[in-house]
């Protein structure tokens, strides 16, 4: 599934956000047109915010030409056209996974981050782009994800583009993946709080009971400790969290003790999940440090999971595979793998509980379980 | 707009890297108590009721700084995690330690929310152990006036909690039923205007129950509270009544209530005699064949004790103990084999132990419950602090009365000169004995009973009944818990609802 | 610890600097219940401890001196961490209960390579 793709741009100065279509007598004001073989001659081209086709002449035109593959686009899918040529897909309307990239700017360095940080301030540029974004997502959009890097560095415009959600989409539910630590300062949290954005849920990762093991696992020093704060501070207001544990070699040791602090110190979280391993970012350079396979720590799981269910606590096991899992916890097994990047591998297209498995990330060609196999 | 080099900012480090202090051997201590469980193992609890259970001499280890952060690296790991010790003189989670220790405490907030109006004196029953006098015939004497039931209804509207609840004891309080009438009715118009919510439970034997008076109890969502001591043979031993039958017809009334209003506004509690003390397993098979799925074994009252016996008072409480731990493993027999049945005073210490949510328990909690959770209106106008010092009044000694309903205002009674003298008493933090023992996070204080049974409101542990019942129950629970994981899942079950 | 066994009890001499006051006192409070405690200064850094059984308790001199030993060990460990802690038990409970809540931002850095600063949030 292609998100991305390039070609040679022509009078775009600066980035052009808006919905597909193939439709070229479209009477829509403000679409991009998708023409693989060409525009046609007798097109009124004006209503149009810019046109993209696979041939090589250019159209005199806000245009990208010559791009190589158009057949990932959709009708309502909505772009944006940047002006080195590069055609970025930032909603899909068919989808259920939606998100927005706040910025690739992290204060935080994780082992295993799957979409590694960049010192680029990339967040005024990103800012308008996703400024002229919302009020273009339909109304009717079910979820949206915030991701980054880090979002909250985006400071007031952070702030800013939440308020252009809740207004724009008020009945969406926002996902908001952070690691939190912002809001151990209070202006942030109390910033935050007054907004009483209900729909919004943020979703943050603890990796470790004890301070020196988390640091380690986000590569930042005080990470913990602030991250804690920021729990409390968001607490206070009242704010939805979701709790977030990746499940690898650094992790699993801990495991149960963590599911207790959990509970004994953040009772307040309303869910809390449990997630395998991507093979994606820095996770392939540090595989040493990070891979065991998963059918290796299910005992882990089990006593981890159970412990925070018994108490009535909301789990859920993320990125796992049915076959690898003792039955007790199937259960808290959901799909949750983005659809741009699930599959099932050969082995699994015989398998009676192929339905309700959630299958594999696309990266996990190259690393997954021994001891995957088909139910029958 | 800056660019950092990429490569040098994200290096990725070692652990050892993210150690706070890398250069020094020692940190500091948080508070903590220690006992001994077994001859295995010690339990640490901090100050906010997290306990650890450790290899015997860990907390020498740890005072005397011999533990080793690289050598015991899951110990030392534990510890920092759990709020034992700390790396900073002034520890990074200082926030949340304190905002733990406001929770557990918060059952405080509302202050009281138990009424108990004790509306008639007058009971057809004559069970030994009753300190309350068996007064059949007239009846003006000995139930509560209407006057004083207004009064008292007043107090209990003037108290802050948004909810409150409305206790009708005796003698036999269905004996005075016109009179509950009466109040409940009058409480529910005050209950109107002071815009709070009022719970009503009735004490009763069942004896006197009749049609018109479940139906009134279902209009009104009244939850019947009674009295199960065990199987017939002990239930009537105990609890005389002319026709020898208190037994059959709690069961019939238990039966009649449970159609009519659901099992969940039915319970049953149990007093614990010498009899019953034979028959642990027994009471517990009676009290799930008559449908209900917990039970709350009541520690032997205290006041069926000669007080004062130091000697006497403790091998009763032995007798007890072995009687709790019998019933106790019958308890925990029905979990393993799939049912749900659940121990009553056995899940509000395991509430205080494995959970961090508060617990207020009138009978087991620091600051203790008199006053602050509860108060009893007795049917002459009297105020007490709590049902037990009501108890005490009986047997003519008035320590424990804050005043007298018509008489005296709610500031004279809440928080008058008597109130003032039992609050020096009722924080088990600055008792001696308490103040460093490790489960008095899980424990209480009762100035009545040490009064009582000792001579003065602040006690004296080593001899009190109280002290050794907790504390033998406390340490029992540690050591089932470390025995049998199957246990501590079971225990879990039961501290969820 | 010096000790000696009489007729009717222990008598035991404890170094002050070994196990102070508070530690001797909380130690045989427990003992109250079922022997006679009697507690003296004898000399100036020395404590005597004279412990009788009461009357129907079984004395077993040897026994009681290792439970004793034991025990002095113990509530000593204890008043260390009580006197250790005893600043931060009433920083704790001070914040737990203060009306005013005393609002203190992280001292340490947020860690963002290109300078985010929190504080700048409005």
């Amino acid at each position: 599934m292609l998100l991305h793709t390039r070609g040679i741009s022509h009078l775009i100065e600066a980035p052009v956000v808006g919905p597909v279509t193939r439709a070229a007598t479209s009477s829509e004001r403000g679409q991009i047109l998708v023409a693989e073989d060409g525009v046609p001659y007798d097109i009124d081209l004006s209503s149009f915010k810019a046109i993209l086709t696979s041939v090589s002449d250019p159209v005199d035109f806000p245009s990208v030409h010559s791009v190589k593959s158009l057949d990932h686009l959709s009708e309502g899918d909505l772009l944006a056209i940047h002006s080195d040529g590069t055609i970025n897909t930032l909603y899909r309307p068919a989808s259920r996974h939606n998100f927005l990239l706040f910025t690739e700017r992290c204060n935080s360095n994780c082992l295993m981050c799957s979409q590694p940080p960049r010192n680029r301030n990339d967040i005024e540029y990103l800012y308008w782009i996703y400024r002229s974004l919302i009020p273009q997502i339909p109304k009717d959009c079910f979820e949206l994800g915030i991701t980054g890097g880090e979002p909250t560095l985006m400071g007031n415009l952070f702030f800013s583009l939440l308020e252009e959600l809740k207004s724009e989409l008020p009945d969406t539910e926002l996902h908001c993946l952070t690691n939190g630590r912002s809001f151990a300062w209070h202006n942030v949290a109390d910033k935050l709080g007054r907004m009483r954005y209900e729909r919004l849920m943020l979703g943050i990762p603890l990796y470790s009971d004890y301070y020196q093991q988390h640091d380690y696992i986000v590569q930042a020093k005080n990470a913990f400790h602030q991250t804690m704060q920021g729990l409390y501070n968001l607490a206070a207001y009242d704010q939805r969290i979701e709790i977030r544990i990746v499940l690898h070699q650094q992790t699993i040791p801990r495991l149960t003790r963590l599911a207790k602090f959990i509970y004994r110190n953040l009772p307040f979280v309303e869910h809390v999940a449990f997630m395998g391993l991507e093979h994606q970012g820095y996770t392939p350079h540090n595989i040493d440090k990070l891979w065991i396979d998963p059918v290796e720590y299910m005992a882990e799981l089990s006593e981890a999971v159970n412990y925070l269910s018994d108490y009535g606590m909301r789990v859920s096991i993320y990125n796992s595979q049915l076959c690898l899992m003792p039955e007790d916890l199937w259960q808290f097994n959901k799909k949750s793998i983005s659809d741009w990047k699930n599959i099932y591998l050969d082995t699994c297209s015989s398998c009676t509980r192929i339905d309700n498995c959630g299958g594999l990330f696309a990266s996990a060609v190259t690393r997954h379980s021994k001891h995957l196999k088909a139910f029958e | 707009m800056f660019e950092l080099k990429e490569k040098q900012s994200r290096k990725f480090k070692d652990q050892q890297f993210y150690d706070a202090v890398p250069d020094s051997a020692t940190y500091c201590l948080l508070p903590f108590r220690f006992h001994r469980i077994n001859q295995d193992k010690e339990v640490l609890v901090n100050e906010v009721g997290d306990f650890l259970l450790v290899a015997k001499g860990t907390a020498a280890r740890i005072i005397n700084r011999v533990l080793s952060k690289n050598a015991d690296e899951t110990l030392y790991a534990d510890l920092i995690a759990g709020f034992f010790i700390t790396e900073h003189v002034i520890p990074p989670m200082l926030d949340v330690i304190a905002a733990r220790y406001r929770t557990r405490k918060s059952f405080l907030d509302y202050f009281t929310a138990l009424h108990i109006f004790v509306i008639t004196l007058r009971c057809e029953h004559t069970c030994h152990y009753c300190q309350v006098s068996r007064v059949t015939e007239n009846k003006h004497a000995f139930d509560m006036r209407r006057a004083h039931i207004d009064a008292g209804i007043d107090l209990m509207m003037h108290s802050p909690n948004p909810h409150v609840t409305m206790e009708f004891q005796g003698g036999e309080a269905l004996l005075a039923f016109d009179n509950i009438v009466y109040a409940v009715e009058r409480t529910k118009r005050e209950a109107g205007r002071h815009n709070k919510q009022v719970s009503f439970v009735i004490c009763t034997n069942l004896a006197p129950l009749t049609d018109d008076m479940v139906a009134y109890c279902k209009d009104n969502r009244i939850l019947i509270s009674t009295s199960i001591d065990g199987p017939d043979y002990v239930h009537n031993q105990n609890r005389h009544r002319p026709e020898k039958n208190s037994y059959e017809v709690a069961v019939q009334g238990i039966e009649k209530c449970k159609e009519a209003l659901g099992i969940d506004r039915v319970s049953a509690l149990l007093t614990t005699t010498t009899l019953s003390l034979k028959f642990p397993h027994e009471i517990v098979d009676e009290y799930f064949k008559l449908g209900f799925r917990n039970i709350f074994l009541r520690p032997i009252s205290p006041y069926g004790f000669a007080t004062h016996n130091h000697t006497k008072n403790k091998y009763n409480t032995d007798l007890f103990l072995n009687f709790y731990k019998e019933a106790l493993n019958k308890i925990i027999d029905y979990n393993l084999k799939g049912e749900y049945f659940r121990e009553d005073y056995a899940t509000i210490i395991l509430k205080k132990m494995l959970t961090p949510f508060p617990v207020g328990y009138v009978d087991l909690q620091s600051p203790a419950g008199m006053i602050n959770s509860v108060i009893v209106f007795n049917y002459d106008g009297k105020v007490y602090a709590s049902d037990e010092a009501r108890m005490l009044a009986e047997m003519h000694d008035d320590t424990f009365m804050l005043g007298e309903l018509c008489v005296h205002s709610y500031d004279e009674i809440f928080y008058g000169d008597k109130a003032v003298q039992l609050s020096e008493a009722w924080l088990n933090e600055s008792l001696p004995g308490c103040s460093e023992c490790a489960f008095q996070s899980y424990c209480g204080s009762d100035p009545v009973l040490n009064h009582a049974t000792q001579g003065n409101m602040f006690g004296h542990r080593p001899t009190s009944v109280f002290c050794q019942k907790n504390m033998e129950i406390i340490r029992h629970l540690f050591q089932l818990m470390d025995s049998d994981r199957r246990i501590e899942k079971i225990f879990r079950t039961w501290t969820r609802n | 610890m010096e000790s000696k066994i009489t007729a009717t009890g222990l008598e035991l001499l404890i170094d002050q600097a070994l196990y102070s006051e508070d530690v001797v006192f909380k130690c045989f409070y427990w003992y109250s219940g079922t022997f006679n405690v009697e507690i003296e200064q004898s000399l100036p850094s020395q404590i005597r401890v004279i412990v009788k059984p009461k009357k129907e308790q079984a004395f077993e001199p040897e026994i009681l001196l290792e439970q004793i030993s034991k025990d002095l060990i113990d509530f000593k460990l204890r008043d260390i961490v009580t006197k250790e802690t005893t600043t931060i038990r009433e920083l704790i409970i001070a914040k737990a209960f203060a009306y005013a809540d005393f609002e203190q931002n992280p001292t340490t850095e947020v860690s963002d390579p290109v300078g985010f600063d929190p504080t700048l949030i409005q």
